[in-house]
């Protein structure tokens, strides 16, 4: 395989893609959509250790779907930058599983610029050895962005007491009139969850391997790629629970 | 399930004891009304008994069929026929609640269920509680409504055929109808030889299932124990009689106040103009 830090997964977004093209071996990306964009990606294997930058400019009324799922067995440092016009949306997913000692930071920022515009980041982790795992953001409505509506999202299960897991969704609002949320889940296993699926008679291990999948699973399921998703499912039926 | 007997059990939950000399028997066929006075352990028993770690049992004893129950881990108090059906059931995000009813059906299964098999129960169950089957596809008890996860835990109930269920006010909250469903799939299995302790501040549910026994939880033990008229009476009177006619004093539970203070963050407050 080349050394590349994404593998597009789905081959129906390279039509979508029109006269954007994202190159996996260049660090740093500057792109400005006037069409609407999916892109699904598997990280499989970064190219260096260094930061890569991806920026997205995103134009009125047009859509960013961007959904990514990193079982790189590396360091891996990502930011991702987008802005959007009046009435632009962007959905960013992130699925990471860190299952070594690498150190994983993922920047995922969204800035509204303009009116009427949505976003969504959910950022899924497990975080199964003694590495780093860190998920950063920010969502950004600026002065006069009304009527814009966004959620930052990040959540990391640890399964290894030293596990070192970051997850700060963070809101920076200049406008009324406007929705914005953020969540951030980190730990371990939910003790009522686990308590719950073991009263219906599944063990221990089952109700946690469960848990650990639906943290990952909704996301790598989208990446629309069988292959893909199968190799993704052995890593996690492999993981120490 | 021939008996359970629970015998002289205290428990404590973060340092505050809850249950005290806590004693009940019940026997197979039994549907016991269980009320009691907000927290004075109603729920706490139940979860007792299902396995909770939240709580600790210093000191009594629980045998089903004259095994200790309480050494057993929570999984296998389930395989051993117990059930609850939780107050207010957990989300489980991203879990599939077909994958977890297939895995809770297969621990009970030496070989694993055939599709057949599964599909055809899940949509009689279902069919039964009257919830639509796409629902399946959802993450287990996420976005679901009150009504909703009430008639989640009737359904499962359904699947894993328990010998004894622990119903946690699995009536509050319901509409007419919804009782009415809940309450005709608990006689179904009482006709199958299911066992029931049924916790439950109203007499409406009571009423449908015909319970022959009510016991009253005070002050964290079975304080009086009577036929189906206690319950009804309970309903009409509340607990006062208690004092007058039993000398039972209901203790009042003050909390106390936590070593910590819990501050959280809130987004910018949206302010139409």
């Amino acid at each position: 395989m080349s050394p590349s830090v994404l593998v597009p997964s789905n081959r129906s977004s390279q039509n979508s893609m029109s006269n954007v093209i994202i190159d996996p071996e260049v660090l740093s990306q500057e792109i400005t959509l006037s069409s609407d964009l999916d892109l699904r990606y598997f990280i499989s294997k970064p190219l260096k250790d260094v930061k890569q930058t991806l920026v997205f400019h995103v134009e009125e009324n047009v859509s960013l779907n961007l959904l990514m799922v990193d079982f790189a067995y590396m360091n891996c440092n990502l930011d991702v930058k987008v802005d959007l016009k009046r009435g632009a949306k962007a959905t960013l997913s992130l699925a990471s599983l860190n299952s070594h000692e690498y150190e994983k930071i993922f920047n995922l920022d969204v800035t509204h610029q303009e009116v009427d515009s949505f976003s969504r980041v959910k950022m899924s982790g497990i975080n199964a050895g003694k590495g780093v795992l860190k998920f950063l953001g920010n969502s950004t409505i600026v002065n006069g962005a009304h009527r814009s509506d966004t959620r930052q999202e990040g959540r990391i299960t640890n399964l290894h007491p030293e596990a070192k897991s970051t997850a700060s969704p963070a809101l920076l609002i200049k406008e009324n009139d406007v929705v914005a949320s953020h969540g951030a889940a980190l730990g371990a296993y939910n003790p009522d969850q686990i308590y719950y699926l073991m009263s219906r008679g599944l063990s221990m291990q089952q109700a946690k391997k469960l848990i650990t999948f639906g943290t990952l699973l909704p996301i790598i399921e989208q990446l629309s790629d069988e292959d893909l998703i199968n190799k993704a499912k052995t890593v996690l039926e492999d993981l120490s629970i | 399930m021939e008996n359970l007997t629970i015998e002289n059990i205290s428990c404590e939950a973060e340092g505050t004891p809850i249950l005290k000399d806590c004693s009940l028997n019940v026997n197979k066929g039994d549907c016991i009304a269980l009320l009691g006075p907000n927290g004075h352990g109603k729920s706490t028993l139940l979860n007792i008994l299902m396995g909770n770690s939240r709580y600790t049992v210093t000191s009594g004893k629980a045998t089903l069929d004259g095994e200790d129950l309480l050494s057993m881990p929570v999984d296998e108090r389930s395989k051993k026929g117990l059930f609850m059906a939780f107050q207010n059931p957990p989300d489980v995000p991203g879990v599939v609640t077909m994958d977890f009813f297939r895995g809770m059906i297969n621990a009970r299964l030496e070989k694993p269920v055939s599709l057949l098999k599964f599909y055809k129960e899940t949509t009689a169950a279902y069919e039964k509680v009257d919830l639509d089957s796409d629902m399946a596809s959802r993450h287990l008890n996420e976005g679901y409504s009150g009504g909703e996860k009430k008639r989640n835990e009737i359904l499962q109930m359904l699947l894993v055929k328990p010998k004894l269920a622990l119903l946690d006010e699995i009536d509050s909250g319901l509409d007419v109808d919804a009782l009415k469903v809940i309450a005709d799939v608990i006689n179904e299995m009482k006709e199958n030889g299911t066992t029931f302790i049924i916790v439950s501040h109203y007499d409406r549910l009571y009423d449908l299932v015909n319970v022959n026994k009510t016991a009253i939880i005070v002050n964290g033990k079975v304080a009086l124990e009577g036929d189906a008229s206690l319950a009804k009476r309970i309903s009409k009177e509340g607990y006062s009689f208690l004092e007058k006619e039993y000398d039972i004093k209901l203790e009042k539970n003050e909390k106390k106040a936590n070593d910590v203070s819990i501050g959280s963050c809130a987004v910018k407050q949206v302010i139409a103009k």
